[in-house]
């Protein structure tokens, strides 16, 4: 078992693939055309001031079924997930659900994870958490870890190879 | 009746962010509320969202499971944490067919999510559960005259309608707990901004970028340090403010506390015990007791 049974096209991901398509599909048939492009998720948008993240035009996208080719593109990984589209769309259309599903989807159809994201899933894989214990420096230099600061053992899961079954099972099994 | 919660610590905390758990550990057990260390816990399943939904659902699912069969509510002190738990539980109530199927694998680690627990940040543990009368009677070194800027953080406060620890808009129950400890909480306009840290991952000069220009806002309005309430946040504002400088082209010397440092140091606790040699920003000048 490895990280490439999760994300890759391998024969298991069938069904995933279906269950992530459906749910586009329906945000698609369901949720975009209330958008009536007021476009105040893009005024907000923390990703727009820096990165020209437009979560109307994602939605407006959506709504034309233009899905490979927003799956396709970088601008959906630059969502900071702020939430404000979420919190101040009129009419309670989310675009930030929509961009975590079309990044899901990118996913699910093999596309290159971006950045440090596999590095994250994989020791969630194999420790449950994105990171073990790092060393910190204080602001004089000295170096430290987690039990010379008198802080108790991490809380982690206990049986491992049971934890990733758990993993496994949920998200390749069918809908 | 005394108050108990299981701390759950999530990944970033308790693998660097030492700061934020010990000053926890130091402050909060004395406000009242006793924190249970439970075994198993793992990541939220909030930073895995971009990858697979499902998966940071049933990682939620599963530590909400863990406290349930400890029979305890939950203390969240991650922004990211306490978002994915609360949305986690949301789900799980309003759809019983992915509560069963989540359950029906969680069954193999002799888990199961039946019951909707509590489950608090620290900005509402001290707000609602402790309250301000309970601080103010703790505080011994008021820490008057104090000009401080509050950080929330986006994911504490939205979205509102599965319920969040503060106002989604105007937040101001950080600026309270900062008016017990005789801080002068000051507003700015950056005050919603984004820390830049859910961009870490794939972006990380865009992410340091959105860090430098709200701490330079900051610096700018001459306030005179920065409290946050999450691990993510402070990482972008306190451990890598030097290098969030150099994408504003910027030279910033803001401190940058956790709220629960501060607290502290308000109750009279020593900077060591909380953790303040671990701050990388200019802590040391606010003149705060012992803190070199």
């Amino acid at each position: 078992m490895s990280i490439i049974d999760l994300t890759s096209m391998g024969e298991p991901q069938t069904d995933l693939k279906k269950e992530l398509n459906d749910r586009l599909t329906k945000l698609q048939d369901e949720i975009s055309d209330y958008c009536f492009q007021c476009a105040k998720c893009t005024s907000g948008c923390e990703a727009h001031k820096l990165l020209e993240l437009e979560p109307h035009k994602i939605v407006a996208l959506l709504k034309r079924g233009l899905i490979n080719e927003l799956v396709n593109s970088d601008v959906i990984w630059t969502c900071m997930t702020c939430l404000k589209c979420r919190e101040r769309c009129p009419q309670r259309v989310a675009p930030v659900e929509i961009l975590f599903a079309l990044k899901n989807i990118a996913v699910a159809s093999g596309k290159q994870i971006p950045g440090k994201y596999t590095g994250m899933l994989q020791s969630i894989l194999s420790m449950g958490l994105i990171q073990d214990i790092q060393q910190t420096t204080t602001r004089t230099n000295k170096t430290l870890k987690r039990d010379e600061l008198g802080l108790p053992p991490l809380s982690k899961p206990i049986d491992v190879a049971k934890f990733q079954a758990g993993i496994m099972k949920i998200a390749m099994e069918k809908v | 009746m005394k108050k108990k919660y299981a701390l759950f610590p999530g990944c970033l905390m308790p693998t660097e962010q030492y700061a934020y758990e010990l000053s926890i550990r130091e402050t909060i057990p004395l406000l009242g509320v006793e924190l249970v260390d439970v075994e198993g816990f793992s990541c939220c399943g909030e930073p895995m969202k971009s990858v697979n939904q499902l998966l940071t659902l049933y990682l939620s699912a599963r530590n909400l499971a863990i406290a349930e069969k400890h029979h305890l509510d939950v203390f969240a002190p991650c922004a990211m944490c306490h978002l994915a738990l609360t949305e986690c539980q949301h789900i799980l109530e309003e759809n019983s067919a992915m509560k069963g199927r989540i359950n029906s694998t969680l069954a193999a680690e002799g888990l199961q999510y039946t019951v909707k627990r509590q489950v608090v940040h620290t900005v509402d543990l001290l707000y609602d559960q402790v309250g301000i009368e309970k601080i103010k009677e703790h505080v011994k070194k008021p820490l008057n005259g104090l000009r401080i800027a509050a950080h929330y953080g986006c994911h504490i406060l939205r979205p509102s309608e599965i319920g969040r620890p503060d106002d989604s808009e105007n937040p101001q129950k950080i600026e309270t707990i900062l008016k017990a400890l005789g801080v002068e909480p000051v507003g700015y306009p950056q005050k919603l901004d984004c820390c830049g840290a859910p961009l870490l991952a794939n972006l990380p000069e865009s992410a340091l970028t959105k860090t430098g220009q709200k701490l330079q806002a900051i610096q700018e309005q001459g306030i005179q340090a920065m409290v946050d309430v999450c691990p993510w946040c402070h990482k972008m504002f306190d451990s890598r403010q030097t290098k969030a400088g150099e994408t504003v082209a910027a030279k910033l010397d803001v401190p940058v506390l956790y709220l629960t440092q501060l607290l502290g140091i308000a109750m009279g606790i020593t900077g060591e015990k909380l953790g303040l040699e671990l701050n990388l920003s200019p802590v040391e000048k606010l003149q705060l007791g012992d803190v070199k």
